[in-house]
């Protein structure tokens, strides 16, 4: 009885056993399959490097250096302290704080775990020799973004950070992930996706200590492109030298081309300090009242003041309102309806050169009067303002041309005479970007046709400028351009053109100032013109936010062109 | 008869070869002498246990009742040697040094408690032919055998090793059973032990109650006392249907899994050879255990069949403790898989063990 019983018991006790081996072998097999893989395998991330940024003639402005990543891989945390004390040993930094590092950065067992980052090759050469006795610390080479010129170029190049939230959202779709390094602003963020190095990385047995076992993959990551920019790093120089820090931009644009030469733009940044990832620089930047991350050149919209006249000119011209030989008194100011409208000075009979070359406001004002607002508009669109120029940089501003229209559906008033004559001097509601005058300027140096500026020359080694968009021929009466290319000349070489002191340079300029009056602090200061007079070669855009008026602007652009002879880049 | 004699021989060869193809697999990425001699000592021990095999079964088993107490004090003896003299491994004192190898008294003493008990329940009166257990008062059904268990008993939990002494225990409640002693004495004496629980929780050592609380849940120290086990599972269970296959277990190549080629052989077996490979382990285990009971229920010398009983069930309750333990259904406590593990005491001791069961086996049938 009892031996039967017995006998039950040992055949009971060995189903049991087999019911719980199936269950953990079969049933449970999968979760137990993961937990083991996640024991032994891990994977390793290896960096591919960014695209490098190179000016036109190949000199890099932006490269890759490596730095050196410390990580640890284990399972969990064993013999984990005796790695982090050695560490941090070397590392100069307190065992307590490694350890900290170590459980916050910690994600999975089959993940090792970065505890520092960015270390210089030295530490990276000493940690490496400690690795027969802690072979569970892992010294990563990782490119790392390196600017040797500093500020120079920021705005062009833009910097690195790591993704946010916005961009995720919009970017998901195109492989972009979480903690994902991407550019912000400029050439960084406009061909990020081209510059965008692909991670690769080796997945490997380890043993119960992080030990590497052996490598069951190996993924080799791929480089981001190189990109080759139209700029010249010797101009782009001069250009920043010469803004002295004083907020505006310098556009320095081939004419015929589009391409930009120099865009400089102050203040700055150096786009150096997001790889410290020291919050504190970055908010004193953000905080910085100056605005050292707007682009001034495509993202700064301002009045126009007289540079706009050139529009007025043209359009007067085509439409056949005003010849050559028109000419208007100039008083000092004139009455429009019941309000006065003043120029800086009186000037005497004058014709459409003399206007240009003393920038008189009466002149335009008539002009403008004769050619009406809906005229000035169409001609001031045909330009290319009220629209972004299509320059491959982001976050371009469009401007704002006021138009009858407009004001009727948007400020339910009648446009008068007098809104005319403000918009016919570039004032009121008339806002540009210096880019977008820099594009007028162009369509006098080449004869009549709307350029498209870009920035990219070569991506990879391969030209690009096949796939930009083609410049538009505007088919102007060759005489209107004659007529205003000789009143720019005249700015500059008449004993009282706006710009005469630019008339002593080696190079013959041609070119027209502007003051445009705002409604807080001193006027914006613009001079805009292009050199050599006969074959250009630069078109030249200076603008100083509040800088008193067009004559400190023409200041600026001299000595740029005079440090360009110096350099013998013309 | 020789058919069973035959039997035993044969699965006890396939266990201890697939044990030794295992001890070989968690050795083989271990580097060092030390490490590679493993499976070629085993290999020593599994040939000098076929030998003693086949003299102890050549032996006749009668003579054991004639030197029961002789072992008894012997056994006894080695405990307290290991006392004074042990070496001391892996944090317990259970190795004596001899000659040029380690001997772990407490396998020794296993069988011998289990000889003790058989002649113990198996005495006749001088006038009565009959057996006498069942009419035996309390006192000398239990509580005189039971302190005679308690000694050896007491002093391998001091050693500490914890399995060891409940497998004694656990031996000593089944022979009870079978010797026919009362069934309520039985339960008085479960009950006794319950009661002292709490009081012997006292007693332990802070690792056997951290190895008990983990036991229960093994997360709460997964690193720690709680690692073997989750380790372990984490072996078995990505063994999965049929296994990743000799030399390729991760968690036993790789050292994931502590003590792979001792007590956690199972571990290692069942990551290798998957759910069915394990099956068939255990089947070969059952019929290894049936034989026994077999042998026993056939002996008609009560000596013989109770010895044959304690022997087949000391095995049958190690690998059950054993591979329980493996699957985390027992707590981590030191007991060897017989003829799996590595350890020539242990295998030396079984190969005897068995090598009695033939003998009884054989002499049943001169009678």
């Amino acid at each position: 009885m009892r031996v039967r019983i017995v006998n039950w018991l040992v055949i009971a006790t060995f189903l049991f056993i087999a019911l719980n081996i199936l269950n953990m072998e079969v049933i449970q097999g999968k979760k137990f399959k993961n937990l083991s893989n996640q024991n032994c395998i891990r994977l390793i991330p290896q960096e591919g490097s960014r695209g490098r940024i190179l000016d036109r003639q190949g000199n890099i402005i932006v490269d890759n250096n490596l730095s050196y990543n410390v990580m640890v891989s284990s399972y969990a945390n064993i013999g984990i302290d005796k790695t982090l004390l050695a560490a941090a040993r070397i590392l100069n930094v307190d065992f307590k704080v490694l350890q900290t590092t170590f459980r916050n950065k910690y994600i999975a067992p089959f993940m090792p775990t970065t505890i520092a980052k960015n270390i210089d090759v030295k530490k990276a050469i000493a940690l490496e020799e400690l690795k027969p006795d802690l072979d569970n610390i892992i010294i990563q080479p990782y490119p790392l973004r390196s600017y040797p010129y500093g500020r120079l170029a920021c705005h062009i190049i833009g910097y690195l950070n790591e993704i946010d939230r916005w961009r995720l959202t919009k970017l998901a779709n195109y492989g972009y992930k979480t903690k994902d390094i991407v550019g912000f602003g400029g050439v960084e963020e406009k061909y990020d996706y081209l510059l965008r190095q692909e991670a690769g990385g080796l997945s490997v047995e380890v043993d119960h200590r992080g030990r590497l076992v052996s490598v069951l993959g190996f993924k080799p990551p791929s480089n981001g492109k190189d990109i080759q920019l139209t700029i010249d790093l010797k101009i782009q120089k001069i250009a920043e030298e010469n803004l002295k820090g004083r907020n505006g931009s310098v556009i320095i644009m081939e004419p015929y081309s589009g391409e930009i030469i120099a865009l400089a733009s102050s203040s700055n940044f150096n786009p150096s300090v997001f790889l410290k990832q020291s919050d504190s620089a970055v908010v004193s930047l953000l905080d910085n009242s100056d605005a050292p991350f707007i682009n001034r050149a495509i993202s700064g919209v301002y009045p126009a003041g007289s540079v706009f006249k050139l529009v007025v000119a043209t359009a007067a011209l085509e439409t056949g309102k005003i010849s050559l030989s028109t000419a208007f008194y100039c008083p000092g100011s004139i009455y429009i309806g019941k309000q006065k409208f003043s120029c800086w000075d009186t000037h005497n009979q004058q014709n459409l050169i003399g206007a240009i070359t003393h920038s008189c406001n009466v002149f335009f004002y008539r002009t403008g009067l004769l050619v009406g607002a809906q005229n000035i508009y169409d001609y001031a669109l045909k330009f290319g303002f009220s629209h972004p120029t299509a320059i491959d940089l982001p976050y371009e501003a469009s401007g704002f041309v006021p138009s009858p229209l407009w004001k009727k559906i948007y400020r339910l008033r009648n446009w008068f005479e007098g809104d005319t004559a403000n918009l016919a001097i570039g004032q009121g509601e008339l806002l540009v970007t210096p880019l977008q005058i820099t594009r007028m300027m162009a369509i006098f140096a080449n004869r009549g046709t709307l350029v498209t500026p870009y920035i990219v020359k070569a991506i990879n080694g391969q030209g690009v400028a096949n796939f930009k968009r083609r410049a538009v021929t505007l088919s102007l009466k060759e005489s209107t351009i004659n007529y205003i290319r000789q009143g720019l000349r005249s700015v500059v070489s008449d004993a009282h053109g706006t710009a005469d002191l630019l008339s002593d340079l080696p190079v013959s300029v041609a070119g027209k100032t502007g003051t445009a009056q705002v409604a807080h602090g001193q006027p914006h200061g613009w001079f805009v013109g292009f050199f050599p007079y006969q074959a250009p070669k630069f078109v030249i855009c200076v603008f100083l936010e509040h800088g008193g008026s067009g004559y400190t602007s023409s200041i600026v652009a001299k000595q740029i062109i005079e440090s360009m002879v110096k350099e013998g880049v013309i | 008869m020789r058919n069973i004699n035959l039997s035993i021989l044969i699965i006890a060869f396939l266990i201890a070869s697939i044990g030794i193809l295992s001890i070989y697999s968690s050795t083989y990425q271990k580097e060092g002498e030390f490490w590679q001699l493993i499976y070629k000592r085993q290999l020593l021990w599994f040939i000098l246990g076929l030998l003693l095999f086949l003299f102890i079964s050549n032996f006749n088993y009668r003579r054991f009742w004639d030197m029961t107490y002789f072992l008894y004090a012997f056994a006894l003896f080695l405990l307290f040697l290991v006392f004074i003299l042990g070496i001391v491994r892996l944090g317990a004192q259970r190795w004596l040094k001899f000659l040029w190898f380690n001997i772990q008294p407490s396998e020794i003493a296993k069988l011998v408690m289990v000889i003790f008990l058989a002649r113990y329940f198996s005495t006749k009166s001088v006038d009565n032919v009959s057996l006498q257990v069942n009419r035996l008062g309390i006192l000398r059904a239990l509580v005189l055998p039971f302190l005679c268990v308690a000694i050896p008993m007491g002093l391998i939990i001091e050693q500490p090793d914890l399995g060891s002494g409940a497998m004694l225990l656990l031996v000593f409640i089944t022979m009870l059973y079978l010797a026919g002693v009362r069934f309520r004495y039985i339960l008085i004496f479960l009950l006794m032990i319950l009661l002292c629980l709490p009081v012997l929780w006292h007693f332990l050592r802070d690792y056997q109650r951290d190895r008990l609380l983990v036991f229960l849940n093994p997360n709460i120290d997964p690193l720690g006392a709680g690692y073997t086990v989750i380790q372990s599972k984490i072996a078995i269970g990505s063994g999965g249907f049929l296994g990743k296959g000799w030399l390729s277990g991760t968690q036993s190549q790789l050292r994931f899994l502590p003590e792979s080629h001792t007590d956690f052989i199972f571990a290692t077996f069942a990551e290798e050879w998957g759910f069915l490979g394990s099956c068939a382990l255990l089947f070969l285990y059952y019929l290894l255990i049936r034989q026994g009971i077999a042998v026993a229920r056939r002996s008609a010398d009560n000596f013989g069949r109770l010895l044959a009983f304690g022997i087949s069930l000391m095995l049958g309750i190690q690998v059950f403790v054993n591979i329980a333990m493996n699957l985390g259904l027992a707590p981590v406590v030191g007991l060897p898989l017989p003829l799996m593990s590595y350890g020539g005491s242990s295998l030396f001791v079984t190969f005897i063990s068995l090598g009695i069961l033939v003998n009884i086996n054989k002499t049943r049938a001169v009678f």
